[in-house]
């Protein structure tokens, strides 16, 4: 055969083996049953600055860390043992003038001679640069542990502080509305009337924004919302009541509902009403004063849809990206709000698998809910 | 907590008087991995050490496996135990794996039995002789020692920064463990005596877990179990040993009255590995 590779073949086949044992590129150990060294190459006694001849008779562990010593004696030497071979084992060798030397350890013995001709073979691998990667990536991840720790601590705190404080705050205002119940049964001067009247109106807003606040922090502290569904109680009491509540804060607005829930719906009634709470007070604070806001509840097409729209400027495009962000408030900063209603309510649809989204025109701005009857 | 994808293999038959359907009895049984041969003379339980499980008695056991009911297990977090059972609180002493211990003994009815523990495993069987005497009447501490770390008139052979440095150590060598790896099952045909199962779950363990039972094998100081036993001991040395240097031996048999010490002419401190018949031998000649 005249093949042109021939000759580079014939060349291959003069390769000096017993030179390529003695300076391969990596180090080689022959070692008998009882791990004592047989067999040392030139490459690795050259790493640790001694002769081929320094090591014979010497065990591998005698020329690791005490680290290295301990998993060869209770890992490495037992595995080899039952399995034959192992890979890549990370050790550090000590040299004669007490450096250390990262390497990784291959071995594997000559299994099928008899007992006593057992040997183990050792491929070793200078591997300083991979094994200073590893430990940079081990402290990156040391690190971010820590911090992982601390912050779940912190959360603990925030959890355990905002839970405290919305119980805090409930509790006065509880006091406030009883009094006022007390005092409605008093006679009252029209204007005492009308002042426990907003006082009550406070109230409400009060307790709604703890809502959203404790809300807020259980879904970032990741408890979520959580939802209890009821498919059999109609909902439109509690929309109702949602409604009134809303015209006895703001009783100068006109709010024009149309109710028409003829499906049963399953959902959580109580979020349900904070969502419409939520919406609804939205469309008081930055709608027209002088145009209704309009509430429209429909199930239609295995839908429940619930429309608030009320009149007045409409949202710029870009504004109306970001309303559902938490605490944001847009370009009305005079109003009050921590801005966490939007952003409840937007939750409280997702938790339902529903959607809520915001359209704004010159003639109305409207929030439209849309969630699956059937969860 | 990472999925165990390695399943049980019985390489011995559960005796079906084992399995009476009790949910304890199931629970140690699987939790801890254990194989029972189908001997019927005194029991025989192994325990292995720190970086290995049960496998590590693969050439002693089967020679005690038909003139005793030998019984073989992995430590929670070792081999195939049920790695979901590691509780950090109840295993950072060795007590935790006593407990074990002596549950895994009272739910097969040991009593009178023998128990083999190499390594840590010595220590723990001092601890369950203490606690429960009527389950065992001969101890084997295989290589033992009972404090590690040097003191005033005691040579551990390691100092406590040495052991720290083991700690850290485990980080770069998780054991053949990696949450890529753990589903893979290495052929192995150069030992077709391996099952494939059996190669992929050999002597690993979770990292973290391995390096829980490093801090309480090395840190633990256990002279205060020895002294006086309710038992017959041996205690089984290597002629050396880096681990549990001869001169260990020799501490704890002088500290166990009535305890015997054999030496065995082997190196490392695996003799149920690296020098197995004379192991049998000592073992036979002793129970």
């Amino acid at each position: 055969m005249s093949d042109p590779d021939t000759p580079a073949i014939a060349a291959a086949t003069t390769i000096d083996f017993e030179a390529l044992f003695e300076t391969a590129p990596c180090g080689y150990l022959v070692s008998d049953r009882d791990g004592r060294l047989v067999r040392v190459n030139r490459t690795f006694a050259g790493w640790l600055g001694v002769t081929p001849d320094d090591l014979r008779g010497r065990r591998l562990p005698d020329l690791l860390t005490v680290a290295g010593k301990i998993f060869y004696e209770t890992h490495f030497a037992p595995t080899l043992r039952m399995q034959g071979r192992l890979d890549e084992v990370a050790l550090e060798l000590v040299a004669a003038d007490r450096r250390r030397l990262p390497v990784l350890v291959n071995a594997n013995t000559n299994e099928g001679d008899a007992d006593a001709d057992r040997q183990v073979r050792f491929a070793v691998f200078l591997a300083a640069g991979r094994r200073g990667y590893e430990q940079d990536l081990l402290d990156a991840r040391d690190r971010a542990q820590a911090t992982i720790v601390s912050e779940r601590a912190d959360s603990e705190l925030r959890e355990q502080f905002i839970a405290v404080l919305g119980h805090d705050l409930r509790n006065p205002l509880a006091s406030i509305n009883s009094g006022l119940h007390l005092l409605a049964r008093e006679t009252l001067s029209a204007r005492g009337t009308k002042v426990t009247e907003l006082m009550s109106g406070s109230v409400l807003r009060a307790n709604a924004l703890i809502d959203n606040v404790l809300d807020f922090a259980r879904g970032r502290l990741g408890g979520g919302i959580t939802l209890a569904y009821d498919a059999h109680t109609p909902l439109e009491p509690m929309l109702q009541q949602v409604v009134s509540e809303l015209r006895s804060i703001a009783p100068a607005q006109s709010i024009v509902t149309h109710f028409a829930l003829h499906e049963p719906i399953s959902c959580d009634h109580v979020r349900i009403g904070q969502l419409l709470s939520n919406l609804l007070g939205n469309a008081l604070t930055h709608g027209a004063k002088d145009q209704p806001v309009r509430v429209d509840a429909t199930t239609s097409l295995g839908e429940l849809v619930i429309a608030v729209s009320n009149g007045g400027t409409p949202i710029p495009e870009a504004v109306l990206e970001r309303l559902f962000q938490p605490f944001y408030r847009g370009h009305d900063r005079v109003r009050q709000g921590l801005g966490l209603g939007l952003h409840i309510a937007s939750e409280i649809a997702l938790a339902h698998g529903g959607t809520l989204v915001a359209r704004s025109d010159a003639v109305a701005t409207t929030f439209i809910f849309t969630m699956p009857l059937a969860n | 907590m990472l999925p165990i994808l390695w399943s049980a293999h019985p390489a011995m038959p559960i005796e079906p008087t084992m399995s009476d359907g009790s949910p304890s009895q199931a629970t140690v049984l699987d939790t801890l991995n254990v194989r029972i041969s189908a001997g019927t003379g005194r029991t025989m339980m192994f325990a292995h050490g720190f970086g290995c499980d049960q496998n590590m008695w693969r050439f002693v056991a089967p020679d005690f496996a038909t003139d005793f009911r030998t019984i073989l297990f992995d430590h929670v977090g070792a081999g195939g135990s049920d790695l979901g059972a590691y509780d950090a609180d109840k295993y950072d002493s060795l007590d935790g794996y006593a407990d074990d211990v002596i549950e895994l003994a009272r739910t097969l009815d040991v009593t009178n039995g023998v128990f083999v523990g190499h390594s840590v495993s010595a220590m723990i069987g001092l601890v369950v002789a203490r606690r429960a005497p009527e389950l065992f009447s001969t101890i084997v501490l295989v290589s033992p020692s009972p404090c590690y770390i040097d003191d005033i008139d005691y040579t551990g052979g390691f100092t406590r920064d040495e052991i720290d440095e083991l700690l850290q150590f485990l980080d770069s060598n998780p054991m053949g463990w990696s949450q890529a790896m753990a589903p893979v099952i290495m052929g192995n045909p150069d030992r077709p005596e391996l099952s494939e199962e059996l190669a992929a779950s050999l002597c690993r363990t979770d990292p973290e877990i391995a390096k829980r039972l490093a801090r309480v094998t090395f840190l633990t100081d256990s002279r205060g179990d020895l002294g006086p036993i309710d038992a017959d001991v041996l205690v089984l040395q290597c002629r050396e040993d880096a681990i549990a240097p001869p001169g260990v031996g020799a501490y704890v048999q002088r500290a166990i009255p009535g305890s015997r010490l054999v030496t065995l002419d082997a190196v490392g401190h695996c003799p149920n590995l690296s020098a197995p018949a004379s192991t049998i031998a000592a073992i036979r000649a002793f129970v």
